[in-house]
């Protein structure tokens, strides 16, 4: 996977700089600070490594306040560059709050990412389209065949519509280290652009076949689980940063672990979720400084496991 | 995992009951008036108690699961269709077949029965009310799965002989759901759930053999 470095566009940066003077955010980013791009094997484009997740953060149903959080926390999200978006028809109403705050916010997706989920292969073209309207988007970037459902029909359809231009991207799921070994097969076997699954410094089973899989296939790989459903803060929220914190400009635990995930050569994207403009911040701040190389990864690893 | 968060359950419960009111009060109502037939039984009357429980476990079917609840987690459609099978049941056994005869009994049981009653009318929503979900963001009676299950498992031992083990298997079911959701979202409220689930099991359980070991002395001595 080719790692790239860009800088905040003027619009960005100028919602970084407002985002410092409102809150003093004490992990606001470095002035025009170059963000680690990743690039999409199959086209080269350049995705930002840190999207953006929106398992319950996101679903929020018609709360006009809670949506209206929401809207800040994806505002934040693109003032800091970020551009991935993921979501599902199965998170509830995250895909209408995602459209709604996107309204709100009057700018569309850069990269907009959601799943087909349904056991009946005859049912996804329409939720689909659901989806499509939800979002108010013509086209997804990105669809996905959600944790393997039905894949095999599923692909057939996604084929269908990224030759007639309603998707750009096809990719498969999976989530908390299950069924491996199918996705593997998968990946071996099927043409697809990218693969979503659970990795982070503590869930690391996708080091062993998968990751390695996605570098040979020139497949893209999209993290979910990075703070494994936030149980590594409750593990270590008490607990103070390492002294390599430093080593790596990491500036809290979330950066740390969004970091150590990244900064492996097979990974294209994280997708932490959060429901809190200060925890988008903090997410967003993996986005610039060092990264960990192997021999520190290594030692993240035995110190975090040690804590 | 559930995948919305206590502050959204309780914002989409404060909107659903803003939107029935005031059938709230109609509903608890009902409930009362149920309550005082199961005390005061007459002939009929686990025919209308099953009908009033069948009017409010589809309600709450229809209404809150496949209307609401449905707009933030994928297993409420599943829900919706328990609650309305629920009430289903209470048509055919209570009201069609007449086989659930209530009368408060003053055993063990029935007591439990009566307790949990009033429990459901009266202390749940004041504990509702003492956790921060005062109204309209406080689950009722009639309207609302939570309350409405400890209801009817009470009034369920409120009912004469057996109690029918196919009318308490879903609010025992939901009583475990609900309170595994709860234990999940921390709702304070609902810890009585799965302890009015399995408890009412264990008194519709001790209430059944007793019934069946009179009945085997009624043949031997008959």
């Amino acid at each position: 996977m080719q790692n790239t470095e860009t800088t905040l566009d003027r619009r960005a940066m100028l919602a970084s700089m407002g985002a410092f003077a409102l809150g003093g955010l004490r992990c606001a980013p470095a002035m025009a600070a170059p963000l680690h791009m990743r690039t999409v094997p199959a086209t080269g484009e350049a995705l930002p490594a840190i999207g953006m997740g929106s398992w319950i953060t996101f679903n929020v149903g018609e709360d006009p306040a809670l949506r209206a959080e929401r809207a800040k926390v994806l505002e934040a999200f693109f003032a800091r560059g970020g551009t991935l978006i993921d979501s599902s028809p199965m998170y509830g109403s995250s895909e209408a709050v995602i459209g709604h705050c996107l309204d709100a916010l009057d700018r569309p997706p850069a990269f907009a990412a959601t799943k087909v989920w349904t056991w009946l292969t005859m049912n996804g073209p329409d939720q689909m389209e659901t989806s499509r309207g939800l979002w108010g988007v013509d086209r997804f970037d990105l669809m996905q065949i959600h944790n393997l459902v039905s894949w095999e029909g599923h692909l057939e359809t996604l084929r269908e519509d990224k030759a007639e231009g309603r998707i750009r991207y096809i990719g498969v799921t999976t989530s908390h280290g299950r069924r491996h070994d199918e996705l593997e097969a998968i990946m071996e076997s099927e043409a697809i652009d990218f693969v979503q699954l659970t990795y982070n410094v503590t869930d690391r089973a996708a080091e062993e076949r998968l990751l390695p899989l996605a570098a040979d296939r020139g497949i893209a790989v999209i993290v979910n689980r990075p703070f494994r459903g936030g149980g590594l803060f409750d593990a270590l929220e008490r607990t103070p940063l390492p002294g390599w914190a430093d080593e790596i400009d990491a500036a809290n635990w979330a950066q740390i672990f969004l970091k150590f995930i990244v900064s492996h050569p097979a990974v294209t994207c994280a997708i932490p979720a959060t429901s809190r403009v200060d925890h988008m911040h903090e997410n967003m701040g993996a986005l610039t400084g060092a990264l960990p190389d192997a021999g520190l990864r290594r030692r993240m690893i035995r110190d975090i496991e040690a804590l | 995992m559930l995948p919305f968060t206590g502050p959204v359950y309780f914002s989409l419960l404060a909107s659903y009951n803003a939107d029935l009111w005031p059938a709230q009060i109609f509903a608890y109502g009902l409930a009362i008036v149920a309550l005082a037939m199961a005390c005061r039984p007459f002939p009929g009357s686990g025919r209308a108690v099953s009908a009033l429980l069948a009017a409010s476990w589809i309600a709450i079917g229809l209404a809150f699961h496949l209307d609401r609840f449905a707009g933030i987690t994928f297993a409420a459609p599943a829900y919706g269709a328990l609650f309305i099978l629920q009430g289903l049941l209470f048509l055919w056994t209570g009201t069609a077949r007449g086989a659930f005869r209530i009368g408060l009994r003053s055993d063990t049981t029935g007591l439990a029965g009566l307790a949990l009653a009033i429990y459901a009318l009266t202390l749940y929503p004041l504990a509702a009310w003492l956790q921060g979900h005062g109204w309209p963001m406080t689950p009722l009676v009639g309207l609302s799965g939570a309350p409405t299950t400890i209801f009817t498992i009470g009034l369920l031992l409120l009912g004469r002989g057996r109690i029918p083990y196919h009318l308490l298997a879903i609010p025992v079911l939901w009583s475990l759901i609900a309170g595994a959701h709860a234990a999940v979202l921390g709702i304070a409220e609902d810890i009585a759930l799965p302890l009015a689930g399995l408890g009412g099991l264990a008194f519709a359980f001790r209430r059944n053999l007793a019934a069946r070991r009179a009945e085997r002395r009624a043949r031997q001595t008959g």
